[in-house]
């Protein structure tokens, strides 16, 4: 859009009006031109959908509002009020290391060696035969740990405690925590910061496992024991024989659910085969007493609950 | 939700017993001694001085560290002199870490509240929670919480509220994170000084690590006052059904005629939001049943909800929570069910005004 206004010029007024009138002309121009091209890009910056620098957009969630401080205060209350004698544990490097495992670095390449040095820090003993898994039981799994204080889910160390149900991803071309959003298996990435994390730990959960071993299994579902569930695929994998001498599992039935598997279904006879192909005991019990109690607490009328055998 | 080691209830239950003594013996006695040990050990060095000047040591070059030594070392020796041992208060010391573990919690919470109250300013919670922590450790009300609170507070879900004495761990099991039910330390407000201590130093500003003032120091404590604000509160915003579990098997009776329950939280329900009160009298497994529905105080306190004009009810070893401490002891003979009595638990919860005294024993099937 041209500017046809121009103002006539007298001759000496000012300096600059010693170019001819055309020139003039041209540099009005060209100027407003200028200033339009900036009007334009600066609005186009502003009005265009923001977002943050160097974030890729992921399917999933981003890190969880306020990941550092729910860490760090996550560990204080384990070292300090669940588990004393962990006291000494530095938490404010453990929160550095946890960033440091994930942050500049691309979310769809973790490995196990990020979370090595993480791994060291918060280096934990479990006691013999406390170890309890689980396979698509969590809830139930974590109401008996919580009862039975002796007893330990991989949620009740220290690190499953810190980063249980949260989600964090960083990015390979910024040094911050992305808080949009988080690759996923949707996003063809399986390598991500969470799931890297969960396996890292849950092999080292059961390396360090001894004695009498415990699994809670869902007898309710088509497939108690999954191949392709963190339990299937890295820890019984990591069971070390010297160690280990049993695991015991429970296959627990919904309180009026399905009795779809059971100790003598498929799948348990296949997690049977290759617990004693690597030279451990396997026990198995349908509805393990205790846990059947806490399953009975929400359904105390049904006749499972309430009849004699 | 965390759990506790072991044998921490009793260290923790100060929010709930006023009997201090059994907590003394905890982690007070225990530091004391660790005092007396270092005190013996630091007094012995003054002695090692004249040795070290006797191997040949310029008695000069010695006098002014020794000196140095001997006034660092006075203000413990007087202290000890004044008998005060180190612990200036009977309560556990400031927790540490306080901070971090505060807005750890309060950004933990955000979840359970409502998408309108998740925009709750942790660091403003906390700003506001801190203002006590300037003030002298006797003299904080329950009122120096009230911004605290305006800021914490949010909607309590009906029907969910759970009150309770002398039974911390079991509720928390039972709540198990507001699924179930939702006690004090489920909400946002009692959940970030949940099992834990602070206060200022008596004569300084900074927090004391030491020792805290419980109720036989001095009544208007920090953390006393805080539990108290928050159980006001609490009350207040309670709706529908209240729920209040007691421990039948505790030797000084279930209901604590005077305690939190009974005077920061009874007094403070709102007559037109509650629908009714449903009493539990849970005992040990195998424990001794020191008091049960319509004995004891536990009739003191059904008479007291009776003259407020509320509805009560009173069960006995509630089912649900029974099989939750079964989960312990499931070979106990307490743990069998027999059959005749499923008939009867149906009927048991429409029951209004009336005590119950059987006891269940459940089983469970395989």
């Amino acid at each position: 859009m041209a500017n046809h206004r121009f103002s006539p010029v007298s001759e000496g007024e000012q300096p600059c009006c010693d170019i001819s009138r055309k020139a003039q002309i041209c540099l009005c121009v060209v100027l407003s031109l200028l200033v339009l091209v900036i009007i334009a890009v600066v609005t186009a910056i502003l009005m265009w959908p923001r977002s943050p620098p160097n974030h890729k957009e992921w399917q999933g969630s981003g890190t969880t509002a306020h990941f550092g401080d729910i860490v760090l205060g996550r560990c204080y209350t384990y070292t300090q009020i669940v588990r004393p004698e962990l006291r000494d544990k530095d938490c404010q490097k453990i929160q550095e290391v946890f960033l440091k495992s994930f942050l500049s670095k691309d979310p769809c390449d973790a490995t196990e060696q990020d979370y090595q040095p993480l791994i060291e820090l918060a280096n934990q003993t479990v006691p013999c035969n406390k170890t309890v898994f689980w396979s698509k039981t969590k809830e139930l799994a974590h109401q008996y740990t919580r009862v039975q204080q002796a007893l330990f889910t991989l949620e009740n160390t220290l690190l499953g405690y810190i980063a249980d149900d949260l989600s964090w991803c960083g990015d390979s071309g910024s040094s911050e925590i992305n808080y949009q959003s988080c690759p996923t298996r949707r996003d063809n990435c399986s390598s991500n910061p969470v799931s890297v994390f969960w396996n890292t730990v849950s092999k080292r959960f059961a390396e360090d496992a001894c004695g009498v071993v415990h699994v809670v299994l869902n007898g309710s579902l088509n497939e108690a024991f999954d191949r392709r569930s963190t339990f299937g695929r890295v820890e019984i994998h990591n069971l070390h024989p010297k160690k280990v001498h049993t695991l015991q599992a429970w296959v627990m039935h919904d309180i009026g659910g399905v009795r779809s598997d059971s100790c003598s279904s498929s799948s348990i006879r296949d997690l049977k085969s290759i617990i004693s192909e690597r030279n451990i005991t396997f026990t198995c019990q349908n509805n393990y007493r205790p846990v059947r109690f806490l399953q009975c607490v929400k359904n105390p009328e049904h006749p499972s609950c309430t009849s004699g055998i | 939700m965390f759990q506790l080691s072991p044998g921490t209830e009793a260290e923790r239950g100060r929010k709930r017993a006023r009997v201090v003594s059994g907590r003394q013996s905890c982690p007070l006695s225990a530091g004391r001694s660790h005092f007396s040990a270092r005190r013996s050990s630091e007094s012995r060095r003054p002695s090692e001085v004249p040795a070290m000047s006797a191997r040949g040591c310029k008695p000069s070059r010695l006098l002014l560290p020794a000196l140095l030594l001997l006034l660092l070392w006075l203000p413990r020796l007087a202290v000890d002199a004044a008998g005060a041992a180190g612990a200036r208060w009977n309560g556990e010391g400031t927790s540490p870490n306080l901070q971090s573990i505060f807005l750890g919690r309060c950004n933990d919470y955000r979840p359970l509240l409502s998408p309108e109250e998740q925009n709750k300013n942790c660091t403003a919670i906390w700003e506001a929670f801190k203002l006590v922590l300037d003030k002298d450790p006797c003299s904080v009300l329950p009122s120096d919480y009230d911004l605290f609170i305006s800021l914490s507070r949010h909607s309590l879900p009906r029907d969910k509220s759970l009150f309770w004495e002398n039974n911390h761990l079991l509720v928390t099991s039972y709540a198990d994170n507001t699924r179930r039910f939702t006690p004090l330390c489920d909400v946002l407000y009692g959940r970030v000084g949940d099992f834990l201590s602070w206060c200022r130093q008596e004569n300084a500003s900074g927090l004391d690590y030491q020792s805290c003032p419980t109720a036989e120091d001095c009544e208007n404590n920090p953390v006393d006052s805080y539990w108290k604000r928050a159980s006001i509160q609490y009350s207040k915003d309670s709706s529908g059904v209240i729920h209040v579990m007691l421990n039948g098997s505790e030797p000084t009776g279930a209901y604590p005629i005077k305690g939190f329950f009974a005077d920061f939280e009874i007094p403070y329900f709102q007559k037109d939001k509650i629908t009714r009160i449903e009493i539990w009298v849970m005992h040990e497994i195998g424990g001794p049943n020191v008091e049960s529905c319509g004995e004891g105080s536990v009739k003191v306190l059904e008479e007291r909800l009776e003259e407020m004009g509320f509805q009560y009810s009173c069960i006995n070893d509630y089912v649900p929570v029974k099989l939750l401490k079964c989960v312990d002891h499931s070979t106990h003979p307490d743990c069998a069910l027999n059959s005749s009595i499923s008939s009867s638990m149906s009927s048991m919860h429409k029951l209004i005004h009336v005590t119950r005294h059987r006891s269940f024993r459940l089983t469970v099937a395989e």
